[in-house]
């Protein structure tokens, strides 16, 4: 090996000629072992091998599939991001970084009125203005997108209606900000009010002018845009219910509330290619949105994802303002800026649907959940968005981490003349786990026992099914809450601190990754795919659709493939800005990245590592099943001096083809039921978590104050403890501005109040406690090394840990959040008055003496948690559906052991209307059935 | 979104600033002063009444000044807050107001002279043509108030600067200057029940400095501050109390942040000389709370902000009181 590598064999110094001159394709390259941060190659560190392929890493959780390829390189190691030093020394280009010669600066004209017929635009004098160099209108783009194939309801601009205040009616590009706004002010629009709806209760009614009209499919003449109804289990088990709870919630809208206001450029290049600069979570649904909206087909379409400054969902939308830059840059051929002021980034919305949420727990003498009944009625805002999922999604994801003896959902969601509601970080899921964890509470009170331990007693194990159908496969969730109750000191602290101080439990249940992709057949075309291109450099060029937000995904994928290849972090480079060079893929939502392009880019990896073994092979002698893989090299499992360099092995692998390309998808397994909305909720994994959150509740004013918690989130494997470390306290700080003071204040009128980031109050440093995040490792068999999410999930249980917190700080339940001090104050003043009280601080705090259930259900804990070792390690591999612990036989249809266990797929409406607002939604007919009548 | 262009004045003393406003209100160019610039400034960026010339009080010659018994009004609140010399009090309520890097450049004039806040008001152009303009920000139209509708001779915006509250306990006086000389005067008297007037400043004159009287420093005093977070938020209630550790009668209570003006409770200090017990304070927070009225037009709801009048007297009165 002395002397250096040679591209060729031949002899040492054979690289110049007699004569001096180099031979040609003589080259000479660095010594074996270079490249990377580290000069020299490193043995292997075998506390990050896995046991089962004879490391020291314990694995509780059971081996796992991709433990053969791990190779000590990275997975598991605390790790920065890799781009985080472009975000510190201010070098990543966000959207309003882009700067392109004689760009021009666009601005959007926005309806004055909360809905209302345009009757006339007048561009005529704006166009004359000097500098004015293009006006858009709704009538150039009359064409509609959405972000769901099955509800697009949004234009560019408004055709024939405006429907909230902030709602796109007109475009300018001008030659600076300035002469834009001035433009705006010389447009003139003729309208015709309409009356506005604001209130989501009253989209259920009949109106003469419904905000959008469906056709054939519309539901009688209301707003109502979507309903569903789900019911499964028995009904039976509810007749003698032991404690039953039930409140109705209500949840103001929250946003997401990123630092990076929206920016586009749009730039019609040379070629007459359109190339799009956005900040996108989901660069490919915006590529097929504007591909539609302005007839140019997607391949002359090139989409760049600029660095996003935060999205937690609401970028992910196609965006009317992305369409705006693009027609107006077509018109004046020059590339056209948009920045959106943050009221801008308010009135395009996508945030939290403000809610009304009815939730009601059974539970029988033995302390099972006999019956969970979720009635969701969620306020939609102007537009469809996400929300035909969010509808779903809003009962479904509560079908678990208990085992349930029935589940009935309805849920309705309405538009109204609001800025549009859509997806936000815990999609769907936050608003219900709530008061689904409330609930719990307070039939843990009911039945005298420890809410930890009625958790424990219920839980559904790992490898099951929920009662809903979906698949469960790895599980941490009693190990999060084993955890949770040891470090917080649970036992000593709950019911038995002083008024004012309080302590609460919440779990979180979420997905990871959508499970089937939302615009084609998840058989016909994979979810992810990654392409890996490793030229004579060594250098390995990984191509990937999935955008970057913040989370970390970029990292993710260059730490699999260096973990796999053996190769330090600094020499796998992510491109993954540009549609030209990314495979399709969908982007960054439903909690989807590490699950779906880790797999990918581990399958890539794969097959550069064979094609590297097998030069290795032809170079060594030895069977690539005899050779592993260290820090940039390849040697004998037997004898590790026995090897060739990784660049050996590469220009090895090389000699007949040149450049290695390697390309690997991920598809998602077949599961799920039959029933209408069977796949609203599917993933190929569930993350579990469980949060502990103690407060300060000043009982004189009812302020709260969260002072410490101890977050437990099962993410199956850590890939980067760091980034998950991160995103457990980054939820947490999301999850309580929810909480305690974030929300979209609509006034008397109908106005948003509050669109700005003072009076949108986000909590501050000051307000964030102390956080122990717990890592949780439950190794799921099809995640990448056992990986899951850890970006939505954490954030659900902080709410109901917060809202339990104050009831045993206090005693107070109030069912609205955000629990701003007016309103905790309010509940205070209530319990005062039916008690009798007349200084608060003469009140009790609650507190708990064990009924006999506690002994029992401990037990049934006990008994769990050996059942659950066994399947997590599957050393018990039988089947198990949610039924089991109402005395089922899983390995039977459940239909056919018990005459009331039913999948209701036709639902009664009478009976729906009684439990709340979204079951008087299902008392309308749609159109097609009352013409049918008629 | 663009700051409206303005010709900015950058005097260097007194005299000459009150020569360029006089300069100005004769060419019958309105103008404003501006000195810090952290509440004009987001308010010019949102088109709230903004005028063409802004005066920059930053360079007047002994505007900072920052002494026991006389603060400039160019003194800037991190300033005050950290200060050794200034009375604790001040310090506290200093320490409270906004955010650390906007009291590095927020001025107690500044904060003194606060415009009051609505939120039909402290919204953007767009925003307020939506809702047909307000009384305080009517661009010609004459329209009404927002908050309490049918009424358009007051203006009901709330005052919710922290550190008029701290001064008025420790019976602080103002300098103010103008083309006509100056005046000084007890700084209750220095505001004017009016959203849109707010205080007694005429066309041309500004405040210069705030004067103590020689026994503020032997008075102990408390602010205490109703926000939902513990930074940035303006507040949505404030009472400052002081007193001479054991003359009950030289208490003085003043609230911010609930009405159009800082409220001094003279009044009510008069009628409870049994302050300095337990039920006589209780008397005393449940009897300053009916003298108060907020309306409804920041964060929290005014009957909440109103019921915590009482528990924010309450616990100013304690802390004043326990330090003896």
């Amino acid at each position: 090996m002395s002397g250096g590598y040679r591209q060729q064999p031949g002899g040492a110094g054979g690289e110049t000629r007699k004569d001096g001159k180099r031979v040609a394709g003589k080259l000479r390259f660095k010594p074996p072992g270079a490249g990377g941060s580290r000069p020299v190659s490193t043995p292997r560190d075998l506390d990050r091998i896995p046991e089962s392929v004879g490391g020291n890493e314990p694995q509780p959780a059971g081996h796992h599939v991709h433990d053969r390829l791990r190779t000590g390189t990275i997975v598991g190691l605390p790790t920065a991001l890799v781009d985080a030093n472009a975000k510190v020394t201010g070098q990543a280009w966000y959207g309003d970084d882009v700067r392109l010669a004689n760009e021009v600066i666009g601005r959007i004209l926005r309806s004055p009125h909360h809905y209302a017929r345009i009757r006339s635009i007048d561009t005529s004098a704006a166009e004359a203005m000097p500098g004015v160099v293009a006006i858009a209108t709704g009538e150039d783009a009359p064409k509609t997108f959405g972000v769901l194939p099955v509800t697009k309801d949004e234009h560019a601009m408004a055709v024939e209606k405006v429907r909230h205040v902030g709602d796109l009616v007109a475009c300018v590009a001008a030659v600076d900000e300035a002469t834009a706004m001035e433009a705006l002010g010389a447009i003139v629009v003729e309208y015709e009010e309409l009356d506005p709806e604001f209130d989501p209760r009253k989209g259920l009614e009949d109106v003469d002018e419904p905000i959008h009209w469906r056709g054939k499919y519309h539901v009688g003449r209301t707003n109502v845009q979507k309903r569903v109804h789900q019911a499964f289990g028995d009904r039976s088990n509810i007749e003698n219910a032991a404690a039953s709870s039930r409140r109705a919630w209500r949840f103001e809208g929250v946003h997401h509330g990123f630092t990076e206001p929206h920016a586009v450029v749009a730039h019609w290049d040379a070629n007459g290619r359109l190339q799009l600069y956005t900040p996108q979570q989901v660069p490919h649904y915006t590529h097929r949105a504007l591909a539609t909206v302005l007839d140019v087909p997607m391949h002359q379409i090139n989409v760049i994802r600029t660095f996003v400054g935060g999205g937690f969902g609401g970028k992910s939308d196609p965006f009317p303002h992305e369409m705006c830059a693009a027609i107006l840059a077509r018109k004046c051929g020059r590339p056209v800026r948009i920045t959106f002021d943050r009221e801008e980034v308010y009135w395009i919305n996508r945030g939290r649907h403000p809610s009304y949420i009815e939730v009601k727990l059974d539970a029988d003498e033995d302390g099972r959940v006999a019956g969970l009944d979720v009635d969701a009625l969620i306020d939609g805002g102007a537009f469809a968005s996400f929300g035909h999922v969010t509808s779903y999604y809003n009962g479904v994801l509560a079908t678990a981490p208990y085992e349930l003896g029935s589940f009935h959902y309805t849920g309705a969601r309405v538009w109204t003349n609001k800025p549009a509601s859509g997806a936000m970080r815990g999609h769907g899921a936050v608003n219900t786990r709530c008061a689904v964890e409330v609930g719990l509470d307070d039939i843990a009170e009911q039945l005298a026992v420890d809410p930890i331990d009625l958790r424990l007693a219920n839980l559904l194990p790992p490898h099951s099914r929920t009662i809903s159908g979906f698949r469960i496969t790895s599980n941490g969730m009693r190990e999060a809450l084993r955890r949770v109750r040891e470090e917080s000191g649970w036992d000593e602290k709950f019911r038995n601190m002083p008024l004012g101080k309080g302590i609460g439990i919440g779990c979180g249940f979420f997905i990871s990754g959508s499970g089937l992709p939302i615009h084609w057949d998840p058989n016909r075309f994979p979810h992810a795919t990654v392409h890996i291109q490793v030229d004579m450099d060594g250098g390995v060029t990984v191509h990937t659709g999935a955008a970057d937000i913040g989370q970390g995904s970029t990292t993710a994928v260059a730490q699999v493939v260096s973990e796999v290849l053996a190769l330090p972090l600094d020499m796998i480079h992510v491109r993954s800005h540009e549609s030209d060079t990314s495979p399709v893929d969908l982007g960054s939502y439903s909690s989807r990245v590490t699950f779906m392009n880790c797999n990918a880019a581990i399958r890539a990896a794969m097959e550069i590592r064979e094609s590297l073994l097998n030069a290795a092979w032809d170079m060594l002698g030895y069977h690539p099943s005899t050779l592993v893989m260290v820090d940039r090299r390849i040697v004998y499992k037997h004898d590790p001096s026995i090897g060739v360099s990784y660049l050996q092995a590469l220009h090895k692998a090389q000699e007949d083809k040149g450049a290695l390309i390697a390309r690997g998808a991920y598809r998602s397994p077949p599961m799920g039921g039959v029933h209408k909305g069977a796949a609203a909720g599917l993933a190929p994994a569930y993350s579990f978590s469980a949060y502990v959150a103690e407060v300060d509740v000043d009982v004189e004013t009812g302020l709260v104050k969260c002072t410490r918690v101890w977050a437990a989130h099962d993410c199956g494997k850590a890939l980067n403890p760091l980034a998950v470390e991160g995103q457990i306290i980054g939820s947490c700080h999301m999850g309580l501005g929810q909480v305690l003071s974030e929300r979209m204040v609509y006034g008397r009128t109908g106005h948003l109040q509050n669109a700005n980031l003072l009076q949108y109050q986000i909590p501050s440093v000051h307000e964030m406690p102390h956080v122990t995040p717990i890592i949780v490792e439950s190794s799921d068999p099809e995640g990448p090394f056992g990986a899951k999410e850890a970006g939505e999930g954490p954030l659900l249980p902080i709410l109901p840990a917060v809202c339990n917190a104050v009831y045993d700080a206090v005693g107070v339940r109030p069912s609205s959040l955000p629990l701003t001090p007016d309103v905790v104050w309010t509940a205070i003043q209530k319990r005062m008055k039916s008690e009798r009280v007349e200084d608060p601080l003469e009140l009790k705090p609650p507190r708990l003496t064990h009924g006999p259930l506690q002994e029992k259900l401990a037990a049934r804990g006990g008994e769990h948690q050996i059942r659950d070792r066994a399947r997590q390690r599957t050393e018990d591999t039988s089947p198990y559906v949610n039924g089991v612990l109402f005395g089922f036989d899983p390995t039977r249809p459940i239909d056919e052991q018990l005459e009331g266990w039913a999948v209701i797929d036709d639902p009664d409406p009478e009976s729906m209307a009684e439990m709340g607002y979204a079951g008087r939604a299902w008392l309308k007919q749609e159109q097609r059935h009352m013409e049918d009548g008629a | 979104m663009l700051t409206p262009p303005f010709i900015l004045h950058r005097p260097r003393s007194v005299e000459e600033a009150c020569s360029i406003a006089a300069d100005l209100a004769s060419a019958g160019r309105p103008f404003d002063w501006v000195a810090g610039g952290t509440d004009l400034l987001p308010n010019y960026k949102w088109h709230l009444n903004p005028k063409g010339d802004v005066i920059s009080l930053a360079h007047v010659e002994g505007a900072d000044a920052l002494e026991t018994n006389r603060v400039g009004c160019m003194a800037r609140l991190h300033d005050v807050a950290t200060s050794e010399v200034v009375h604790p009090l001040l310090a506290a309520a200093a320490a409270k107001v906004a955010s650390s890097l906007i009291r590095r450049s927020a001025t107690v004039g500044g904060n003194l002279c606060l415009d009051t806040r609505c939120f039909w008001y402290n919204q953007s152009e767009d925003w307020r043509r939506s809702i047909e303009w307000c009384h305080k920000a009517d661009c010609g139209t004459g329209a009404d108030c927002r908050v309490i509708p049918n009424q358009n001779t007051l203006c009901v915006a709330t005052y919710q600067g922290d550190m008029a509250a701290a001064f008025m306990a420790l019976d602080a006086e103002v300098e103010l200057v103008g083309p006509e000389g100056e005046r000084r005067m007890p700084l209750d008297e220095f505001f004017e029940l009016d959203g849109m007037k707010k205080n007694v400043l005429m066309p041309g004159e500004f405040l210069l400095c705030v004067h103590l009287p020689d026994d503020a420093s032997t008075r102990v005093g408390a602010y205490h501050k109703l926000r939902v977070r513990e930074t940035w938020d303006f507040p949505e209630a404030g009472v400052a109390a002081s007193w001479i550790p054991g003359d009950a009668t030289s208490l003085r209570v003043a609230s911010t942040g609930l009405e159009s003006i800082p409220g001094m409770h003279t009044d009510v200090v008069e009628a409870h000389a049994d302050w300095t017990e337990t039920e006589g304070r209780k008397r005393f927070s449940k009897a300053l709370q009916k003298a108060i009225k907020p309306v409804n037009n920041t964060a929290l709801p005014p009957r909440y902000r109103r019921s915590m009048v009482s528990v924010l007297a309450s616990r100013a009165l304690r802390a004043i009181t326990q330090e003896d």
